[in-house]
């Protein structure tokens, strides 16, 4: 089973997804930089349609922790 | 219609696993802000575009850098075009925020404004390529609030008198584009356009939406600069210019005028006449009985066009692709150059299977959208508005008169003489510039080598010694054609090589092709050059010059593809044209 959330990560930050985990952040990513971290915040809003508070985005610094936050919201990744 | 989503196309498109092919077009922005969400939208409009486009964002916060000193800053990238984002709140914000206190205090802000007009003024000596420029957006910053009810009026003077000072000042430097950010912003509206939780956190102040109105606008302008806009609005006459059907409805019967739909109507006939201005030739293409259709020219109060207007008419009950064909022929352009409107599918279907390159709109059902049909598209984005393109419309009655007179009575060399024509040939001069890199970029049929080249490469061209840039002005006594050849010639040792030689259609067979080689001659031999060598590089569309160089005399050597002849040995302009070649630096034209 693919994983929306996994591929999008993977798509942003041009990885291959079989390189990301729920444990991914930006201390074990090189490419999980500032600049990536903006283009993520709009791709996910894009992609599930929802709209993020800047309390939810800095709260997101895993994967694992930016699924939480979704599912908070009833999106179900 | 594409059906990815520009940020998908655009990922794709870096990651190679689409395969795109076109011209390579490099773009560099410098923000004052962070620029990098505009990448994806402005890449995927130049892929729709045809180009393959390569977006470098130079570091956020460099604006003034990046004019001063745009190799150091682009690590030795070499773009075609850089473009320059910049808000008053970023790059002045102490001297912004004292203005709404102590009017005394725009006297700062104009001096910063100022400084960085003489930086961009700095770049446009340093860099060839194209530039364009923001006009800086109404600021959001904190005492700036448009919706407070005390402050109407309290941050717009300061906002105005820098945004006309910056305006001013980039219109001196020539050809640098303005990026019209605040004008984007009121069309967007800046509650939806700005996402203050970006700003915070990113440094970018824009939603998504409002980066994809800047990704695309910014396209139109670098776009604009390569590529050819569409020259004719073909249009249907009832249910498209007016509401309702003539034949059927009478003079007194159709909806054109004070009240909607009519307002509609007359509001997307004002349009039009606002295209027209630009240069755009207007057609009708109208199954009509013609006399019912001139009636309303002729006789309605609310008509807004008149037949003066109009370049060609086409109303009969022959089928539209007829019609189509002959008013390209007409004017002497390609069928890709036609929008072609009309409020019936079946005809709007019939044509885009007969006539696939000619671009079609349907009259939108909801008529409120009418007048707004062609403002949202970028068929006519034309860089600058040259004379020849405000003179469009009448060159081409003159042209229909010529017809006439050709068709009445006279021998083809008695046609010739009666036109009485003169020919100029002159060193293209700084006031010439805009119109001969308009030929440049547009001209597909009579062009040898169709190299394209931005405004300031031609710039560039008439200040090297090698080169030669020349213009050729031809009127004859029905009207000015204004100019209409261009021809640049690089010295090579004892030879000029031709590096662009082309003409508008619309001056072909009355002797205006020998009397532009004879003059071309001529100026390579007073460069002291004894041979004139010319190439053909053909394209879809330049075939009727395939044989030009044949025609007059050049002999093909085929190991370097090149068509040469001695200068000498080029026949003089025929006998019945008024020529003159005039090659000083300050040549005048017309003289």
């Amino acid at each position: 089973m693919s994983d929306a959330l996994i591929d999008l990560f993977a798509e942003v930050l041009q990885v291959d997804a079989a390189e990301l985990s729920d444990d991914t952040s930006p201390d074990n990513l090189r490419q999980w930089d500032s600049l990536a971290a903006m283009h993520l915040v709009a791709a996910i809003e894009e992609k599930f349609s929802t709209r993020l508070s800047t309390k939810e985005i800095m709260k997101m610094s895993t994967i694992g922790l930016a699924r939480e936050t979704l599912k908070g919201k009833d999106i179900d990744v | 219609m594409t059906a990815i989503d520009p940020k998908t196309r655009w990922r794709q498109h870096l990651a190679g696993t689409k395969n795109e092919s076109g011209n390579v077009l490099r773009v560099a922005i410098g923000g004052s802000v962070t620029a990098e969400p505009l990448e994806p939208y402005l890449g995927a409009h130049l892929l729709d575009k045809g180009f393959s486009p390569v977006v470098t964002i130079a570091p956020f916060g460099q604006v003034h850098r990046l004019c001063l000193d745009h190799e150091s800053v682009l690590e030795g990238e070499k773009p075609d075009a850089i473009a320059v984002i910049w808000r008053l709140e970023d790059l002045f914000p102490a001297a912004l925020a004292k203005t709404l206190d102590d009017p005394a205090a725009l006297q700062e802000l104009m001096q910063g404004v100022q400084t960085l007009a003489d930086a961009v003024a700095h770049l446009r000596k340093s860099f060839a390529g194209t530039i364009v420029v923001s006009v800086p957006p109404y600021p959001a910053m904190p005492g700036f609030e448009v919706q407070e009810l005390t402050q109407y009026g309290a941050g717009m003077a300061a906002h105005a008198a820098a945004c006309a000072l910056w305006e001013g000042e980039m219109r001196k430097l020539e050809h640098v584009r303005l990026l019209d950010l605040h004008g984007l912003m009121l069309h967007r509206g800046a509650a939806q356009a700005q996402d203050a939780r970006k700003w915070y956190l990113y440094r970018q102040p824009y939603a998504e939406v409002f980066w994809q109105d800047i990704g695309r606008q910014l396209g139109r302008i670098i776009a604009a600069e390569k590529t050819s806009a569409k020259k004719c609005v073909v249009l249907d006459l009832d249910n498209t210019l007016w509401g309702g059907i003539i034949g059927e409805d009478g003079l007194e019967g159709i909806q054109l005028g004070q009240d909607f739909p009519g307002s509609a109507f007359r509001d997307f006939q004002k349009y039009l006449l606002h295209l027209k201005s630009k240069g755009v030739l207007l057609a009708v293409a109208s199954k009509n009985n013609p006399e019912d259709a001139y009636e309303v020219f002729d006789k309605h109060d609310a008509m807004i066009l008149t037949k003066r207007d109009i370049s060609v008419f086409e109303i009969h009950w022959e089928s539209k692709v007829e019609s189509l064909r002959r008013i390209a022929a007409h004017i002497n352009i390609g069928l890709d150059a036609l929008v072609f409107v009309d409020d019936n599918p079946k005809e709007i279907g019939e044509v885009r299977e007969r006539l696939p390159d000619v671009t079609c709109l349907m009259v939108p059902e909801e008529l409120a959208e009418l007048p707004g049909l062609l403002a949202a598209t970028d068929f006519f984005d034309i860089p600058v508005v040259t004379e020849e393109d405000r003179q469009r419309t009448e060159m081409i009655a003159a042209e229909t008169a010529r017809k006439q007179v050709q068709g009445d009575v006279l021998s083809e060399e008695d046609f010739r003489k009666a036109l009485e024509l003169k020919i100029d040939v002159f060193r293209a001069q700084r006031q010439h510039l805009a119109r001969i890199t308009q030929l440049i970029n547009k001209s597909n049929q009579f062009n040898l080598t169709t190299r394209r080249r931005t405004l300031a490469e031609v710039e560039a061209l008439c200040g090297n010694d090698n080169a030669l840039v020349l213009g050729m002005d031809i009127r004859d006594k029905y009207g000015d054609y204004g100019l209409v050849g261009v021809c640049i010639v690089q010295k090579d040792g004892g030879a000029c090589d031709i590096d662009t030689l082309l003409m508008s259609c619309r001056v072909l067979g009355r002797g205006a092709e020998e009397t532009f080689i004879a003059q071309i001659a001529a100026a390579a031999r007073q460069m002291g050059a004894e041979t004139l060598r010319g190439k053909y590089i053909p394209t879809p569309k330049n075939a009727m010059v395939k044989d030009l160089y044949a025609r007059f005399g050049f002999t093909h050597d085929a190991a370097g593809d090149t068509w040469t002849i001695r200068a000498e040995d080029v026949q003089p302009p025929p006998a019945h044209i008024a020529a003159s070649l005039a090659l000083d630096d300050n040549a005048n034209r017309k003289g």
